[in-house]
């Protein structure tokens, strides 16, 4: 019997719930600690309050149990913890969570996490409206010797809008002006993920597990298909569900002088109510074809 | 497997007055952990006031763990807090006197 990667793969239980490419680039599981996933820090120069307010907002992300008050620790998917990521309690506010890497090959890449998301349960009712969006992005930059681009595929689950639980797959391919900041002209920011700009993903609605009560979390599993050579979206799926990706836009800009060969990848949640929202992710798998 | 260390930036250039309190931070992790409570600027009295550390049992509900410290003076001045046995939840609650304005860096040093 010959055996194969995909075979070894399937018998490794931290793995047989992915599908990597050939190459694992990094496999983060949380039940190791924050495995490099940190704040997302807004830039400055010489003083903090150079700093977009909306990036000031962000928070630390944690490494949570998922424990309510009402039954205790739920946990993660093969394990206690998870990564958190919560928002202040107001409406429209974001926060993040990044991990800084850079690429060697530019080539197709795989994202894979499983996730969940839900309000702060200071409330005896479902509280499903109270999630405006959860979602991902990349932050890349071409080579030195490719075209000179910064390019941005950002995705996320608008689940609710408005009081209206819309439960819809959106890209974004606007950013805000880019911002010189300070004055050495070694520093600049502009705000992608502000809120504008968001559009639909053809045929991109998703009926999620939500449960029935704020305290009881599902998890989903989400893969998302990207090629750095052409720097294009492939394909994402979330569950049972597939989307073909290849028409979508990102945001794309000129390239910056530091940033070569950039891979970033960040997690996001935004409020729909002056209440916290927290997206887990447990766990991360990036791999490319390589 | 080394002990997980990780240190949380978990408040930074905020105005704080009267009462104020960081974001809660789930560290049931650590068994072990330090608030640095970093002034990057202090208008008035902001010596006279004090920080507290909290402890919570659903990140929502919170007590004092009886751990508390005096505010820095002066800019750059630092406060440490230091904390074991807290449970899951943590954040870090300051009460000033009327006239004195806080800029903090709160950085949660935390360690298995």
């Amino acid at each position: 019997m010959t055996v194969t990667l995909h075979d070894l793969r399937l018998a490794d239980p931290r793995l047989s719930r992915f599908d990597p490419m050939r190459r694992i680039i990094c496999f983060d599981d949380f039940d190791r600690g924050y495995c490099g996933w940190t704040q997302l820090v807004g830039n400055y120069e010489h003083t903090l309050d150079s700093m977009t307010a909306s990036y000031a907002a962000h928070t630390h992300p944690q490494l949570a149990t998922v424990s309510h008050w009402d039954a205790g620790t739920h946990g993660g998917v093969d394990g206690t913890y998870a990564l958190k990521i919560a928002t202040r309690p107001k409406r429209g506010i974001r926060s993040t969570a990044i991990k800084r890497l850079t690429f060697r090959e530019a080539g197709p890449i795989r994202l894979e996490f499983y996730f969940t998301f839900k309000p702060e349960a200071t409330e005896l009712r479902l509280s499903e409206t109270d999630v405006r969006s959860v979602g991902f992005l990349y932050d890349l930059q071409t080579g030195y010797e490719q075209n000179g681009l910064r390019v941005m595929p950002h995705i996320r689950f608008l689940n609710a809008e408005n009081g209206k639980h819309i439960q819809r797959w959106q890209y974004k391919d606007e950013t805000t002006p880019v911002r010189e900041i300070g004055t050495e002209g070694k520093t600049a920011t502009h705000d992608h993920l502000a809120p504008f700009g968001w559009k639909d993903i053809p045929g991109g609605e998703q009926k999620l597990c939500y449960n029935e009560i704020p305290t009881k979390i599902n998890w989903h599993y989400m893969r998302f298909d990207f090629d750095l050579a052409t720097m294009r979206m492939i394909e994402m799926q979330c569950n049972d569900r597939r989307y073909d990706l290849a028409g979508i836009p990102n945001i794309v800009i000129p390239a910056m002088r530091n940033l070569w060969c950039m891979l970033n990848l960040v997690f996001f949640a935004e409020a729909e109510t002056d209440k916290r929202v927290f997206l887990y992710i447990d766990s991360v798998c990036l791999s490319g074809e390589f | 497997m080394l002990r997980e260390s990780h240190t949380a930036i978990i408040a930074r250039n905020e105005r704080w007055q009267g009462e104020a309190a960081t974001e809660p931070f789930e560290a049931g992790w650590a068994s072990e952990a330090i608030f640095f409570l970093r002034a990057l600027a202090a208008e008035g009295p902001t010596g006279d006031g004090r920080a507290y550390v909290q402890i919570s049992p659903d990140g929502m509900r919170w007590v004092d763990e009886g751990t508390t410290a005096q505010v820095p003076d002066a800019a750059e001045g630092i406060a440490v807090l230091r904390v074991a046995h807290f449970g899951s939840w943590l954040r870090l609650r300051v009460t000033l006197p009327a006239g004195a304005t806080l800029t903090p860096v709160v950085a949660l040093s935390l360690k298995a």
